[in-house]
Parts: C-alpha cells; structure tokens; sequence
C-alpha cells in the first residue's frame, strides 16, 4: 500500500449502498482524477461506518471529517474544496460544534466518542474484500498465536475467563460452551455460525459480514481448533446477498493462503467453512431448527436436551455462535481475557453493538461498552430524540425483548439489569420511541412478528400468539373487553411457560412489558376507547382531535371556517368546548404538536384559526339543549368558577340541569381569571364567555368558600344531589426554605392572584422568580409589566427541561425577563429583616429521574449570589384538602389531589364529582374542560341514569373535500403579535389573522377526518 | 438406570426412558395427544407437560429422558393449569362438531379434554384452514379437525416411506397435507390409511360407504353377498368394547345375517385360491428358472396388500414383473361371484352386489381399479372398512357382544387356516409354504405346527430358508434346493428390504441364486390385522393379540392347508379346471402400471 496524503473512506455497508454509495465512489474517483489527484488521494470501499440513517457517508482522513447524505454530486465540492484546497466543505458535515458551523472531527462527535469498538473494530476502515488489509490490523495474529502458542484448553480457558457471553441473545456463557463441546464424545463436530440475524431492525451480523468478513473466518478457525472441528458452516439468510458475496470471497482468499483449509499455517489443525443460506425463516435464528434447516429439512426446533453440544447438526456435537460472538474472539486471543473483561458489569463483560433506531436523532450502529446507563446511550450517542418530542420507551431485544419506559432511563445495559425490567439484551435492537408510539400497537406490531414467523410445531406458539394477536386487534380497534389484558398476561405467561422452543417461549415478552410498564395505555383503549398517542386507527378519527383532550372536531371546525360558515363552526366547537374564545387565547394546543401535516411541512396553526373564527362571532348561538323538567327540578352544585367548573356546568345546563356554581373569589374564572394575565387572556372575553354559560341557566355565586361558608355535609344538608368540585390546587408548594416568611418572598399564585383580582400588587425592583412553569413565566412578565426594574427567572434545569409553553418564554425573553438555568436557591439573605439577595447554586444535569429528564444535581463548588428585593416560588401548588373537606372524607391520590374514577370523575363517595386541578394535579385548561364535562355526563347518569349524551357522537360536516386532490402547498403563517415596544401595560400581546390569512391557512388542512 | 422422583413416588427406569414412559410405569395417568409410543415423540402438542424442579419452564415429557435424581411433578397447580390452557387452545381452533364426528366416543382429544375438567375456551378466536380433502376412494381429510400432531406426518414418512403429506405454510396458518396443499390423489398417496389409523381425533377417516350398503339390501332387485376379510373377525369385537384378540368370527357371521346379507361368505375362500393360484405360480418361476433356464423374474413378491401395488406402481416400477400376477382375494372373490356363484344361483352379474369388509382403506381404492371387472361389472361393489362394519351393526340396532355364533354360507364360504393366516405379517408366506412344500415333497410342512416361526412375530424385516429334500418326481428338479423367503410389513421395512435385494451380491433378480426367492409384502405395520380400517388406536400391544387370536384360529380349524379346502377343490374340478388355466388368468389374475413418482 503506497502511502498517500489524503484517504476518502466511503461507507458500503448495505445501507449506504442502498442509498447510493457505490455511485458516490465512482463520481469520487473521477473528481479526484479529474484534478489529477489520483497519486496523493485514495479512495477505499469499506465496511459499515455506523451511522447509517445518514448515508451515503464518508470520512477524509487524516482530517477525519466525516460527511453525510452524500449525493455523487458532492463529490466535486468534497474534491475541490477539501482535498485540493484542504477546506472542510460545512455544510456536508456530519456534526458541527455547538454554537457554530465548524465540522467536528471524528474523535470528537458524540456519536463516535463514547463507542468501544471490538467487534466492530474494522468496520468501516477497512476494505473488506482486501484480505492484506484485514492483516495488516493484526488479522490472523490470533489464529497464529492460538495455532502456535496455545492448547485448545488454553484458548478455551482464555474465551471463558474474558466473561464472553453469547451475543445472540440468552447471553450464556462463550467458554463454557467451547468447553461443553470439546468435552462431547464424538470424532467429528461442526462449528457453526449463526448468521441468520431475524430480529426486525438489527443489523450488526450484516455489518461484520459486509465490513470485516475474515474476522469471522479467524475466529471460526480459532473455534474449530479449541473444540477439535475441521468443519464450519455459516448458516446466513439469502436476504443478504452481498454479506453473501463479500463473505464468500472472503473464504476464497483465506483458502488461497492457507488460511482455511488442511494444516493451517503448517500447523495440524485443519479446518474449512461452506456458507449455508437460509430462506430467512424467523424461527431458523433458534439453533436446533438452524441445524435442522442445514440437514435441509423443514427448518423447525426439536426439543433440548439433547443439547447442540453433544448432538446437533446431523447428531454430531455442534458449536453453534453467532457473528458477534465470534468477531470479538480474535481481540480477546492478542490481548488477553483481563482487558476485555475490564469492560462492562460484574457479570456481563466486553462491548455490545446495538441497532440504534426510531425516534433519536443518530440513529445506526453502536458498539458500547456494557453497562452503559440507557439514557447516556439514548442521550448522548443517540443525539436524544427529535424535534419537540420527549422519550417514552426503549424497546430492546426485538420480537423477544421488552420496553424500558423513561423512568427507568438510568439502567445499565446489562443482561441481568434488562432482564430485570422485563426486557433482554437479544441480539441488540433497540428502537427508541416517543409519545407518537402507541404502546399497544407497537407490541401488538412485535406480537404480529412472531404469530407470522412462528414455525406452527407446538401448540402455544402457534395457537396461543394467534390468540394474545386477536385480543390486541380488538383492543386497537376498539372492541376490547374488560379482562383482556388479565387474557394476555394470563395467556401470555403460560406460553412462555409451555412452548417448546426460545421463539415461542419469548413471543409474549413485547407484550407482558408493554402491560408492565404502560398498563393505563391499554386502560384507555379498553375502556375510553383512546389512542392517546394517534395511532391506533379505528379509535383515531383525526390525530388533532384524539389530541384534544376535550375531542373537540377540530377537521370539522377548521373545514366550516375555510368555507366561512364562522357560526357553524363555532357551534361544532362549543359541542365539546364552550370557552373557545379563552382556549382561542391561552390554549397550549396538544392537537398541532399531532398534526400529520407535519410530516409535510408544519403543523396547522390550529389556535389561531380558532382566534380568527371567535374574532367573528356577532351573537352567541346558544347550543342544543335538553328540556327535561325533572333533570331542571334537581339540585345540582358546582364548587369553584374554573375552567373545569364552568365546563361542567355548561354541559350539566345542556342535559336539562339548572346548576349552581359557588366560588371562592369575588370574581369567576378560577386561574383563568387569577392567574393568567390580562395581556394574554382580555377580562372582557373571559366575562363574555362565562355569560354565556349563565345564559344557559347556570346560577354563579362568588364569595362562597367551602369549608367557611358552606361544607359538603351542608350542601347534602341543603338538598344538594351532586356536587361537582373543582376548587383547583390553589396553594403554592413553597420553597421549603429558611426565611420564607420574609417580606418580598411570594407564591406566584399568589403574587399573581393578588394582582388580578384587586389590580395591584407589591412589586420589587430586582425580582427572581424561580420555576420553569407557566405560573413562572406568567409571574415574570406581570412583574415586568409593573415596573420591576429586573426580572430573572431561575431554573434548575435547562432551557429544554422548561415545561413552560416554548411561545411563552420566548416573549418573555423578547420582553427583557431574564433567564438564569442550571441555578436554583440556596438561602435567602436579609437586609433589615427585607430580602436583599440570594445564594443561588450551581446545577448540572445527573442521571434520568422518572419523568425522564436528567436530575439537576448541585454542585456546591459553583455558588453565587444574585442581588433580590423580592423572590416569587413558582414550584408547584397543592390542593388544601383539610379546609374543604369538612365532615366527608374523600380518597385522595398517590399525588394528595382528590381520587376520581378516570371515566366519569366520581370521587370516593358517590354523590360527589371531581375534575380539574384539584383532581389532577396543575393541569391546562383543556385538561380541565374535558374533566369538567366527564363529570357532567357522571352526574346525570348517576342521577337519571345513562341516556343518550347528544354532543357525544361524531358526526361527519357536510363540508367540501376532494380526496384525490394533492394537498394545498403553503407556509404556516406566524403569530400576529403586537411590538414589544407597545407591550408595556397589559394589552393584548396577540391579535386576530386577516381573513385571507386564516381562510389560506384552513386549506392547509389534510382532513384526516375523512372517510370514505 | 436413573433413578427420580414422581410426585413423591420414587422409581428407577431402563436408561434413556422418557418422563412421560416412567410416569405411566409408576402408575400415573399423563394426558398426551402428539406421543405414539415407538412411532413418535416430537414434544409438539405440549399436553404431557410436567413440573421439572430446578427447569426454567415447563417440559413436555414425552421428550424429556429421566435422569439420576431428577424431581418431577405431574400435578402441581402449574402443571394442570398449563395442560389446560393447552387444551383449551387446542379446542379454540377444533372444529367442535363431536356429536356428529365419526370419532364421536373414541376421540383422544375429547378423553383428554374430558379428564382435564375442560368445560369452557378461555381464549375463542378464528379458525385456521379449513380444506376436506375427499379426492380419493379410500379417505377423506378434513383439515378443520386436524389438531396438527403430526403422528399421520411419522407414519407416512417414517413408517412406510411414502411421505405423502406434512407440514405446509408455518404458524396459524399451518396445515398438514401434500406439498402445495395439492390433494391426495395428486400425489403419491398409497391409500393405506395409517394415518387414519394413528389420528387421535376425526381429521383422518376412511371414506365412508355404509349408505350404500344399506341401500343394496333394501334394494329387492339385488342378491347382496359379503365377504370377510381374515383380520376383521380378530379385531371387530374391540369396535364394542370387547378386548383386542376377541376372535367374533361366529358373531359376526350373526349380525351380517341379522342386518341382511343374503349371502355371508369368507373372503377366506379366496385367499385359499389364491394360494393355490400364486404357489403355482413360484413353482412355475423356479422351473423355468432352473430347468428351462429362461430369464425369469425372482423373487417373486405377493401381491395381496393393495397399498404395497400402488407404492411398487410409484416407487420400484422396475420390481413389478417380480410381482405376482394374482389379484388380491378381496377381488378374487369379486370375479368368482359374479361368475362362477351367478351361474350357480342363476343370476345375472349385474344383479349380484358384492360387499367386502376390509381391515383396509387401499382395497376400497383396489375395487376401483379398471382392471377389476373381470365380470364385466365393476367385481366388488363396496368395500367397508372394520369401523364402518362396526358402525353400521350399531345403527342394525344390533346387540353384538351377546350375539350366537353363526357360520359361513357355502360354496364360498369355506376356509383353511391357511387362510386365516393371511391377516398377519408372514402369514401369507407361512399359507403358500404349506401348500407348496406338500405339493413338491407330498410331505406336510415340517415346522412346528405347521408355523413357519422365524417368519412370525413383528420384527420388521424377517427371513428363513427352507431346504427341500424328497421331492415328488413331478418336482425333482428342486431336490435339495434351499428356498429363501423374505416378509417384510410396513412399507418402510419394504423398502429396506427392496434396496437390500437391489444392491445385493446378485444385482439381477432373474438370477435364480439370488437372495431370496419369495418375499411377502404387507402394507401395513403387523399385516392387515394392522390395516387402516381397523379400530383405533392399534398399538404394538394390540397387533400381538389380534395375531394371537389369528393363529388360534388356525389351529383350531379341521382344514389347516389351502390345498385342502374342500370348497376350493370343487370351484376347480366344476369352473376354473386349473391352476394357472386360462378361466384363472382370466379372473384371478391382473397386471400393474408403472407410475410417476411424484
């Protein structure tokens, strides 16, 4: 090999062939001799490089840029800039500097730098169909040293103490089955290699076979001679023709330099390999029905004992490993059992390659070492997930595996860890999923797998799959049935116990740790009929509104506006939502971050269209409603003037009820009106819309506390049948600090409550806020509203972690509040009994905590103080349970917020309903709305029994759609929103689109409501 | 000899013994569908599960050896739960139709279901392929019942060698059948019916003919005779409860009467035929052998077993002139009725109805074949298998077991208890010896009597010689000649057999020194006691008593020689004249057609 300036490695692992790689070389090559490079530049065809999703890649060493999506056209640029005139072309790089637009190195990218490769150690540096190649990185050195320095019990004793366990799947141990297999009493014995590589997803053994073949071939060899076998037999799926190719070039070139074949390297073991092809059966990955399909029989498991050690292909004694498992042979032979088993867990040592896939943004191959946290793997080589979505489950092991859900982001990637959790290590896939992954429908997609591959010899596998496989159709579709997730755990549990062989004995697994894990997702789609991810058809009408909490037709609406009907949509919306001109303002639209349309360009902007269409009503319509003079003669009360009640109350009048809402304030509108600030949600609309409830016969009274003016005891005492409470969570959590009482210390709720409902409130002159809440952001524009001459928002974690509303903050920042992340409070220091600053303390970001996030963890070393006159707490309320519930005790949740039944919001006693904050913790608006008329629907059917709930079924508008059109092109158009400069009271930050705006914009969307 | 734990009870069992084995030597009861004792043990239907103390899961037992100090328990709270979940899945996708299954009181699946307390399905769903193969004469498939066991897959493919069907398509969607879900009649099938035979539940049965037998008797236009083959009267008992080895000879001659039979004749009588017809016919091989020496093919096989012609058809077309040119005395019967007994009773053939009750599927397929029409109508109307006779005295409203004996009708119903012998393995060898060796040496057979023993028994394959010294002078030319004879049952023992012969030292079979000079061929696992019509389930246990109650049979008749049937003697000197004349070539004998393999 001549030595040259520059080396393109182009990635022709399978994946980047497909992707067009081999045209990207052959442009390569002309572009290089075009500008007569061709004697200080090469080019080499290598293995796979790891980050496949990228393809076509390639790395120009020495520099080791590393380039991506490649097209044969890049070529030129990548020639002219980088190899002649040594600039690394930016915008083809595979990663850049945070914060800027250098290319990072190779050694530097994340994707790469915490990688151990091993088996993977010439995957994508290499030339594989070169065998000097693969001996000038050591290849053979193995078999030399095994052939000329070692017994086979040395080598034998050499594989066990390196902790190599089978990366097959079980994982059981390398050396104690070479030894169990030399110890088998027969003359002749076949070692084979499992390269049938099933598992949907994984890809590893291809990337071996494709990028390092003779890897394979030494350690195979290695193999033979340590159990005493002159024979191989590589047992790979005819799907991979060009492992196929390079494999069996590979054997050609090791026989021509008697690397294979009689008396290796004049030693007295001899030793070849035959490649068998297997059609790709699933099942023919289990190896006795590999054997059995090698025989050329129908490929089907026997039952073990006996055991492939002492008789198995052709009742011979057989090793059988798979690729992986031989390809880290070779490095444990030339350095040694210590150092690899310096790696990884106690128990479980080395490196494991995993197929990176799903929702990370890097997604490919990963070789790391075992032990590795999940969430540094998911995180940091993974990239994290993509734009805007958080992670909800790792599922590992493929059709045998389990899910791991986010709390438990933290655990080692280890046989037994996994195990623990209900998922295996397998043959290494893992695919990342978010909350657009249906839980059911995604073990339902593994379940299918195995029903599909199952071999049909015995009877749970192939009956009881079938079985655990229509259960979840009609779960999916809606037609579940109480008990069926006992069904399949029941089901599912004695298949595991009684199937004959490791397919069917792990068909169940994706379920069982689905039900495990996200047992309430299977809930909703039994009992509420929901797929809360989108996903699930025959539950989904359209993902925006299976979004929606409320399942308010937002198609329907959205459609009627495009065809200016403004009071038939509103109608539409009022029938599962009655404040669309508070939620047209304040709410934090689920259903855009669903919209399919995404997938074309950007979601529809939902809340807007709402704003514009509520911007249009002249009139309020009043909606259909029940005459039912019994229902009106009932008394029926609500506890609280929120969102959540007024919701209740809204449908309650619908059925025919004359409610009466008590509230606490002098003014209704619980948070609404307290809470969130005027310059996001007018007074003016907030009364109007409340009006209209009243309209309906709704009766409000304010002033009225429970528990001082009134108690539940005295509302039954009062002839009252049901009550509805929604009394909100209205106690801020405090900081739990010394000096909270100070003077200038405040609960945001407060702060801001005290300044909404009387118009003024103390304000300081450098004020910190601490939360990442809405209440935080809201606090801080409202002080900065009222003269705060600063305002910081201090956050604990990153700006990512925030679970502010992302539009909010950014105002907020426009607006001149200040962010400090990674700090939180330490001690509160007085002047003359004020506060005059505060110890904040450094935080960085440690392991996973349950809802996924990294944890901030202090470090002490990083204090510093911020001068403070006034601090507002925005870290979490709390419902006051003692103060309201007198004389009636209610059951409250794991969360100290009342305990409800999820369908109809009864609490603990029959007669009484719960919803919104006080139920469910902090919730949004919509949330609330939802539960409020959940709980209207309770209440009538526990006092008139269930009849016919009008607004509950779906009906189709009559509005135009032509399903063979192509969809619309257009932008999403941006917010209207008014200049900062003019932002200094509070007016409203917001305004309405332009009719040509908003009728453009409804056209956008894709009617996934639409059935034929 | 390991020695382990059953549910307390501590046994010691031979080396190699399987759990389910030692469980049931130790006394217990272990439900199983797929396990066939010496036939299969595939651990596929998962119902003998048991609880193996330090195993991860469940083992099937049947094919999990005992070993030294293992703990295994068959009844744990685990073990029943897991078999009837097992069973009930099973059921999920069965078709169900037990009242009006044939199988209807013997099935294996409704005893295991019975016995595991099964009396709802926990986890219904759809049902898997449903396809009724009735492509052939012989049997009818029904896939809807098929539980997939695969014992019909062994004994197709290991058994007799034929391997006609397996597994097709994989998971739910599998079905046992020909390749390409073809039928059976396209493919090389031989229609023994050992599938049906070993089918635990109704996926597998003959085709069933009673109807028209029924409609034959009520017919007044018809004179309806019945033959019995040998092997029915050892075995019909077993279809009422009666042991395997009830000789019900006499009772079953009662109720053929009672049901309406006009005539009840012994399919006997032409086996004696035809030991007259086919010894003529080796005797005539081995002169032309050795005294004209003309190129004659040896050794000559017998060619009673219906399933044997047809897998020599398909399989070993080149043996088929080594193959007895003698119909089988099923359709020797067929030919002589409507002939020589219509002359007698003055009836045109076509009015005549024959009835022949088999021990075997194939002869149902036999009576169809176009060379069967000697007559010049079809020989022998409808066959019956044992089942279906039993089935049909059931629906006479007959009580069996308590019926008197009756006996044969003449002039076709006499029989030798060489005849008698023709039901088992070896027998039609041991018949044709005794008649041979007393035509050649004027001497009875000098075996213990009269059986020919090393031939006897259910080895596989099994041979003997017989040296004849003292020869009549009419046969001098065989003085000292060894004759050697070969008996081979089940067809996969026929083909161990048939490539022994083919690659021996002598590769020409004309040659008159080569191995053997007479080999008999049974289709079925023991002979037609054995046979695919025959009740279920027949084991090796069963084959031994139905054979014992053949040969006592034999040793209790007056006449013990074919030659010696008296009936047989008339039937020459009034119609055929001869052995081998022209009247017998014309009705006893047939010719084959070499077939594809595939």
């Amino acid at each position: 090999m001549s030595r040259s300036r520059c080396n393109v490695l182009i990635c022709t692992g399978g994946g980047c062939v497909a992707s067009g790689a081999l045209e990207l070389s052959a442009a390569m090559r002309a572009a290089i001799q075009e500008r007569g490079l061709d004697g200080e530049v090469q080019v080499f065809e290598t293995g796979c490089l790891g980050p496949c999703a990228a393809g076509p890649v390639a790395v120009v060493h020495p520099d080791g840029i590393l380039y991506q999506n490649l097209k044969p056209a890049d070529a030129e640029r990548i020639a002219e800039e980088h190899l002649l005139k040594g600039r690394v072309v930016k915008d083809l790089a595979y990663e850049k500097r945070p914060g800027s637009m250098e290319a990072l190195g190779l050694r530097e990218i994340p994707f790469f730098r915490k990688q151990v490769k091993i088996v993977l150690r010439n995957c994508g540096l290499i030339d594989p169909l070169k065998i000097e190649e693969y001996i000038a990185r050591d290849g053979y050195m193995a078999l030399a040293k095994v052939l000329t320095e070692m017994s086979p019990p040395q080598v034998i004793e050499e594989v066990k103490m390196s902790g190599l366990r089978g990366r097959g799947g079980a994982g059981f141990s390398t050396g104690i089955k070479w030894w169990l297999c030399r110890e088998a009493h027969g003359t002749e014995k076949f070692t084979i290699c499992n390269a049938d590589e099933g598992d949907p997803g994984a890809f590893m053994d291809r990337s071996v076979l494709e990028g390092d073949p003779h890897s394979l071939i030494e350690a195979m060899t290695i193999a033979g001679y340590a159990i005493g076998s002159s024979q191989g037999y590589v047992y790979v799926r005819a799907e991979y023709p060009l492992a196929v190719e390079r494999l069996t070039r590979a054997i050609e070139h090791a026989r021509e330099r008697g690397l294979l074949g009689k008396n290796i390297m004049g030693s007295t073991h001899s030793f070849d390999l035959e490649i068998r092809m297997g059609s790709g059966a699933f099942v023919c990955g289990e190896e006795t029905a590999l054997m059995t399909s090698i025989e050329g029989n129908r490929g089907e498991p026997r039952p073990r004992p006996p055991f492939p050690a002492f008789k198995g292909l052709w009742n011979k004694p057989s090793l059988l490993n798979n690729v992986e498992t031989y390809a880290a042979i070779p490095s444990i032979i030339l350095k040694g059992a210590s150092w690899y088993a310096s790696m990884g867990t106690a128990k479980s040592k080395g490196t494991k390659v995993f197929a990176l896939a799903g929702a990370v943004k890097n997604t490919g191959l990963v070789e790391i070492p075992i032990g590795m946290q999940l969430g540094e793997l998911v995180f940091d080589i993974g990239g994290g997930m993509r734009e805007g979505k958080t992670f909800k489950a790792a599922q590992i092991g493929g059709p045998s595996g389990g899910c791991i859900p986010r709390h438990h982001l933290n655990v080692p990637v280890d046989y037994e860890s996994l195990v623990e959790l209900g998922a295996i290590m397998g043959s290494g896939g893992l695919i990342v999923m978010d909350e657009d992954t249906c839980m059911v429908d995604i073990s339902r997609f593994f379940l299918e797998f195995v029903q599909d591959e199952s071999c049909g010899k015995c009877t749970p596998c192939r009956v009881g799959t079938r079985r655990m496989l229509e259960i979840l159709d009609r779960i999916c579709e809606g037609r579940g049935q109480e008990g069926d997730i006992e069904r399949l755990v029941d089901l599912g549990s004695t298949i595991k116990d009684t199937a004959l062989c490791g397919l069917g004995q792990t068909a169940p697994n994706p379920v069982l740790s689905a039900i495990r894990h996200f047992r309430e997702e299977f809930v909703e789609h039994i009992r509420d009929h929901k797929c809360r991810a989108g996903v699930c058809p025959e539950l989904v009408r359209a993902p925006c509104q299976n979004a929606c909490p409320a399942g308010v037709d937002v198609p329907g609406f959205v459609s009627l506006i495009g065809e200016k009907r403004f009071d038939e949509a509103l109608a539409l919306h009022r029938e599962r939502n009655p404040l669309a001109a508070i939620c047209s303002r304040v709410c934090f639209h689920p259903c855009e971050s669903k919209c399919r349309r995404s997938t074309l360009d950007d979601p529809l902007s939902i809340r807007s269209l709402k704003r514009y269409m509520v911007e249009q009503e002249k009139e309020f319509n009043l909606p259909e409603m029940i005459k039912d003079g019994a229902n009106a003669k009932r008394k029926v009360a609500v506890v609280g003037a929120g969102p959540a009640g007024l919701s209740c109350a809204y449908f309650l009048a619908r059925l025919g009820y004359r409610p009466t809402i008590f509230e606490a304030a002098s003014e209704p509108g619980g948070m609404l009106v307290q809470a969130i600030p005027a310059y996001r949600l007018p007074r003016d609309i907030l009364r109007r819309e409340i009006g209209m409830i009243e309209k309906l016969g709704v009766q409000i009274r304010t002033n009225k506390v429970l528990g001082r003016d009134f108690t539940l005891t005295s509302m039954k005492e009062m002839g009252y049948e049901a009550v509805f409470l929604a009394v909100g969570a209205p106690k801020g959590a405090g900081l739990g600090m010394q000096g909270e009482e100070a003077p200038g210390v405040t609960e945001a709720i407060d702060f801001l409550r005290q300044y909404n409902l009387t118009g003024k409130v103390p304000v300081g002159k450098n004020v910190l806020v601490v939360g990442g809440g809405n209440a935080a952001i809201d606090a801080a524009r409202t002080a900065l509203r009222l003269g705060a001459g600063s305002v910081t928002v201090a956050y604990r974690r990153t700006r990512a972690e925030m679970p502010a509303y992302r539009e909010e903050v950014e105002e907020a920042e426009r607006e001149g509040v200040k962010f400090q992340f990674l700090a939180a409070p330490v001690e509160l220091e007085q002047e003359k009994g004020k506060l005059a600053a505060v110890k904040m303390r450094r935080m960085g970001l440690g392991d996973f905590d349950r809802s996924g996030r990294r944890k901030p963890v202090a470090d002490p070393q990083g204090d510093f103080t911020m001068p403070a006159d006034q601090l507002i707490a925005a870290v979490g309320q709390a419902l006051k349970p003692n103060e309201i519930f007198d004389g009636v005790s209610l059951k409250l949740n794991d969360r100290e917020f009342i305990a409800v039944n999820p369908v109809n919001g009864q609490a603990s006693e029959e007669w009484v309903f719960a919803g919104g904050d006080a139920a469910s913790g902090p919730s949004s608006v919509i949330e609330s709305i939802a539960a409020g008329e959940k709980a209207a629907v309770g209440m009538h059917a526990f006092l008139a029994g269930m009849g016919e709930i009008p607004w509950r079924t779906s009906r189709m508008v009559d509005t135009f759609f032509d399903p063979d059109a192509d969809p619309v092109m257009g932008t999403r158009p941006g917010l209207k929103l008014i200049p900062v400069s003019r932002r200094k009271g509070f007016a409203e930050v917001e305004t309405a689109w332009s009719a040509g705006v908003a009728l453009a914009e409804t056209k956008r969307c894709l009617r996934c409501d639409y059935r034929e | 000899m390991p020695s382990l734990t059953i549910d307390h009870k501590t046994i010691s069992v031979a080396d190699g013994t399987s759990l389910l084995e030692a469980a049931r030597q130790a006394g217990f009861h272990v439900p199983s569908l797929c396990y066939l004792k010496k036939v299969q043990a595939i651990g596929s239907c998962r119902v003998c599960l048991m609880e193996v103390e330090g195993a991860k899961t469940l083992m099937a037992s049947c094919v999990t050896p005992a070993f030294e100090g293992m703990k295994v328990h068959t009844n744990s709270a685990r073990v029943r739960a897991a078999r009837k979940t097992v069973v009930e899945l099973i059921l999920s996708d069965h078709e169900g139709d037990c009242q009006t299954c044939d199988r209807n009181g013997d099935c294996e699946l409704q005893t295991v279901a019975r016995d595991l307390g099964i009396r709802e399905i926990t986890y219904p769903g759809s049902k898997s392929i449903r396809r009724k193969d009735t492509s052939t004469p012989a049997l009818v498939r029904n896939t809807a019942k098929c539980i997939l066991c695969r014992r019909c897959v062994t004994v197709c493919g290991n058994t007799q060698g034929v391997a006609a069907i397996f597994p097709q398509k994989r998971g739910f969607q599998s079905v046992i059948g020909p390749a390409f879900t073809s039928d059976l009649s396209e493919v090389v099938c031989v229609q023994c019916g050992q599938c049906a035979a070993v089918c635990p539940v109704g996926a597998i049965g003959e085709n069933d003919e009673t109807a028209k037998v029924w409609a034959a008797i009520d017919d007044p236009k018809k004179t309806v005779l019945v033959q019995t083959a040998p092997a029915i009267r050892a075995a019909l008992g077993e279809c009422f409860g009666l042991p395997p080895g009830t000789l019900v000879t006499g009772k079953m001659v009662t109720a053929l009467r009672l049901m309406g039979f006009d005539k009840v004749f012994d399919t006997n009588f032409t086996a004696d035929l035809t030991i007259m017809e086919e010894g003529t016919e080796l005797l005539t091989r081995l002169k032309k052998a050795l005294v004209d020496k003309q190129p004659v093919p040896l050794p000559l096989f017998t060619s009673c077993s219906p399933g044997w012609i047809r897998y020599a058809e398909h399989f070993y077309p080149e043996i088929l002139p080594n193959i007895s040119t003698c119909k089988s005395p099923q359709q020797m019967f067929g030919a002589v009725a409507k002939t020589y007994y219509a002359e007698k009773i003055g009836k045109k053939p076509e009015d005549i109805f024959v009835v022949s009750v088999m021990p075997c599927t194939a002869k149902k397929y036999e009576s169809q074949r176009p060379e069967m029409y000697a007559s010049g109508v079809r020989d022998v109307d409808v066959v019956l298998t044992t089942r279906e006779l039993g089935r049909m005295i059931r629906q006479g409203g007959i009580d069996f077991p308590n019926l008197p004996d009756g006996k044969m009708d003449s002039v076709l119903g006499a029989s030798s208890g060489a005849a008698d012998i023709f039901a088992n393995t070896g027998g039609v060898m041991e018949a044709a010896l005794r008649t041979v060796y007393e035509i050649v040496t004027g001497r009875q057979l000098p075996f213990d009597n009269l059986h020919v023993a090393p031939v006897a028994g259910l080895a596989g394959v099994k041979e003997a010689a017989v040296k004849i010294e003292g020869t009549v002078r009419e046969w001098a030319f065989l003085e000292g000649v060894t004759v050697k004879i070969a008996v081979a049952h089940g067809l996969g023992n026929a083909r161990h057999l048939i490539e022994k012969i083919k690659s021996g030292e002598q590769k020409n079979p004309r040659d008159t020194a080569a191995q053997y000079h007479f080999v008999e061929v049974m289709t079925c696992p023991g002979g037609c006691i054995g046979g695919g019509g025959q009740p279920r389930l027949t084991t090796d246990e069963v084959r031994m008593a139905r054979i014992a109650a053949i040969y006592k049979e034999d040793e209790g008749k007056p006449i013990r020689k074919s030659h010696s049937n008296p009936e047989v003697t008339a039937i020459y000197e009034e119609y055929l004249k001869k052995p081998l004349g022209e009247k017998s070539h014309h009705l006893l004998h047939t010719r084959y057609t070499a077939r594809e393999r595939v």
